[in-house]
């Protein structure tokens, strides 16, 4: 009597399906990174990353130290909701060395938040680049610290 | 450094030509292109061609034969080249591996990776090399250098071909040929789910998607058979099978018909429901997609083709065999390239108007770049190259007459 036994194919089809499993479990061990699952479904280890990155903003608040007129224009003004760094772009650099100057800023700047855009809120004051003063300088007509200021 | 992505923020101020009417900052530009478009059409390839395979296994229709080993061939070297498009899109695709390390279920992404290791391992390669096993045995004995060695490899020792080792590689390989067609149906399925579960976008979001993406991709997948199969024959200077020939050409029709009549069907539920957004809908597919749509898909891509195929079935006797092969091959190209336009139709139509239903647009096709036509040219031509190889090596002009699937034949009787 011969006892039943596994067909050869199908032997060698279970030692592979094993194979890459273990393979699967081992790569596991290996590639999952050492923090995983720390917190929840991710690296634990990218929260310190994350907070480690050098700070590029300053605040407002340091501006106020050395340009202090300039803020004190800056909150009288309709762009007092507006920080100095949503304009002058992040100047942390600047802050703790002033020989860094900031980028100088051109008149293209201001239609970044005031070009007439449907998707803009209504109550957001907008302009049509060809019916305002076409062909001029914002800043020669309008304050950047006091908009609603004319020069 | 600072100042630098300062004033590269600040180029993008000024107003946008390519926008019409109400869009939003956000959609704005088309952040899913050529790669995305591709992905869903190779795998759609793959999908389509192990169904017809399935048909000689499962349904054994017996004349396509011929096609066996040529379709399962095709499917794996489109699926290997699958996920290229996604990796490239993401970027970063030495990270690729990661999402399988530590998958998630609300991941897709992990679970494409695991429906894809699936479809390739636990039914492609295993039946191809149950199909294989015989021959890889015999060719091992016969063929001399590296290349019998690699036969000798593939057989991973399994060395019986007793009467009963056959049967038995036989019946393992209808099983998993069972298990095939709903893999084959899931890996596809993925990916009209990944558009159609898009709900708040009535271009995409559809119950229907799923299954208009797995009827497109049997016409395809078909369709890609049959130009495979004529070039094969031409290349290796031999006549075609035309029964098999006539075989396919009659799936390729029907399984069009049926596509067709979905898609059609869909059209017509959304007009008559006709819910907010059909009028952005029917100006989409009026202008921005009047080419791509009207034009490529439905009238170049179906309509033609319908008639052309429609015309070998009920005339089938009174046009001769050789205008018939004609026929088959110029549909074929006719529809693959229909069903690519299709994929670009879903993909970039779906992004080309606003969320607000009241504006569009405009999708500017790269030449070079990550997203450029150049890569996709490059992906959609590797799966061929790929084929090529494995032509060469899997299936011989030497033994390709005698070798093709022998199993299901002599079963069957
Ligand atoms: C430590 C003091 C100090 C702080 C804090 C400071 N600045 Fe300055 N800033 C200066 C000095 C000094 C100058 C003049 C530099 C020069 O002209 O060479 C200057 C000049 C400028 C200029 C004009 C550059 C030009 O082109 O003339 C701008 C704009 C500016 N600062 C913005 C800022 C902003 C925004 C902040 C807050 C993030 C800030 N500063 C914080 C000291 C400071
Ligand atoms: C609405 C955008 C905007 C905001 C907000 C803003 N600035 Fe300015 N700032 C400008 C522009 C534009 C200029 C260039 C003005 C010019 O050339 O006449 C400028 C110039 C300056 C200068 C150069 C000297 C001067 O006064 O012409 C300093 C210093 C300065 N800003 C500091 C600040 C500080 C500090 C704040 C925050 C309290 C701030 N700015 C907020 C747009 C802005
Ligand atoms: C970062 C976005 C931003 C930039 C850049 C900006 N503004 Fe403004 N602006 C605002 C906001 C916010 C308001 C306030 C709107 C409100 O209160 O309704 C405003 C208001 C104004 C007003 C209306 C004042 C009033 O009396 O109602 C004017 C004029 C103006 N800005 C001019 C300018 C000019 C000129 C520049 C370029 C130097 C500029 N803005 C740059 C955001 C910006
Ligand atoms: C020739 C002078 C002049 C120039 C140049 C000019 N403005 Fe004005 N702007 C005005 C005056 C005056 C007003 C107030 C009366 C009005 O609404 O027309 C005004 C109003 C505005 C307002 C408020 C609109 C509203 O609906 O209340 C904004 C925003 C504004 N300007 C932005 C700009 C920007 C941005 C530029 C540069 C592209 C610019 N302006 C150039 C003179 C000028």
């Amino acid at each position: 009597m011969t006892s039943p036994r596994l067909p050869p194919q199908l032997l060698r089809l279970v030692l592979l399906t094993l194979a890459i499993i273990g393979t699967y479990s081992v790569a596991r061990v290996f590639l999952t990174p050492a923090t995983f699952g720390q917190f929840g479904h991710y690296r634990g280890a990218a929260l310190e990353e994350a907070a480690s990155r050098p700070p590029v903003y300053a605040g407002a608040k340091a501006c106020d130290e050395c340009h202090g007129d300039t803020f004190a224009q800056l909150t009288k003004a309709r762009h007092r909701s507006v920080s100095c760094e949503a304009c002058h772009g992040p100047n942390r650099p600047h802050v703790k060395n002033p020989d860094i100057v900031p980028a100088k800023l051109t008149d293209r700047h201001c239609v970044r938040c005031h070009l007439a855009d449907a998707a803009r809120p209504a109550k957001h004051r907008q302009i049509n680049l060809t019916e305002h003063y076409p062909n001029e300088k914002c800043l020669e007509c309008h304050v950047a610290h006091q908009p609603n200021q004319s020069k | 450094m600072n100042s630098f992505l300062f004033l590269a923020q600040l180029g993008v101020e000024t107003a946008a030509p390519h926008v019409e009417g109400f869009a939003y900052p956000n959609e704005q530009h088309v952040l899913w292109s050529i790669l995305i478009v591709i992905y869903p059409y190779i795998t759609g390839l793959v999908a389509g061609a192990f169904i017809m395979a399935s048909l000689v296994k499962v349904f054994n229709v017996r004349a396509l034969a011929p096609v066996y080993r040529l379709a399962l061939l095709t499917a794996l070297a489109f699926l290997i080249c699958a996920p290229m498009p996604l990796l490239l899109h993401l970027g970063h695709p030495e990270r690729c591996l990661q999402v399988m390390m530590t998958p998630h279920l609300s991941s897709p992404m992990a679970m494409f990776g695991f429906v894809y290791a699936w479809y390739i391992m636990a039914v492609l390669l295993l039946e191809l090399w149950l199909e294989y096993r015989h021959d890889f045995v015999r060719w091992g004995q016969t063929e001399p250098g590296l290349q019998g060695a690699l036969y000798r490899l593939l057989t991973l020792g399994a060395r019986d071909v007793s009467p009963e080792a056959l049967k038995f590689d036989e019946k393992l390989s209808s099983i998993v040929t069972l298990i095939g067609i709903p893999s084959a149906f899931l890996l596809h399925g993925y990916v009209g789910f990944i558009f159609g579960s898009i709900k708040a976008n009535p271009w995409w979001g559809n119950v229907l998607m799923p299954v208009i993406f797995i009827f497109s991709a049997i016409v395809s997948g078909i369709a890609l058979c049959v130009f495979i199969y004529t070039e094969l024959n031409w290349f290796r200077g031999r006549e075609v099978d035309d029964e098999c020939l006539d075989e396919m050409g009659k799936f390729l029709f029907y399984a069009l018909l049926l596509d067709f009549s979905i898609e059609g069907l869909d059209w017509l539920h959304r007009l008559y429901s006709a819910d907010e957004s059909i009028h952005v809908l029917k100006q989409l597919a009026a202008g921005k997609l009047f080419n791509t749509m009207l034009v490529g898909q439905l009238f170049c891509g179906t309509l033609i083709p319908l008639l052309l195929l429609g015309s070998t079935q009920v005339f089938r006797q009174q046009i001769p065999r050789f205008v018939r092969r004609r026929i088959y091959y110029f549909s074929a190209l006719l529809i693959m390239a229909g069903v690519l336009l299709m994929r670009w139709n879903v993909v970039i139509g779906g992004q080309l108007f606003s969320k607000s239903l009241r504006g569009f647009t405009t999708f500017k096709f790269e030449l070079a770049g990550q997203e450029g036509w150049l890569v996709g040219l490059t992906l959609m031509v590797l799966p061929y190259l790929i084929l090529w190889l494995f032509l060469r090596v899997f299936l011989p002009a030497k033994y390709d007459k005698v070798g093709h699937s022998q199993g299901p034949l002599h079963s069957a009787v």
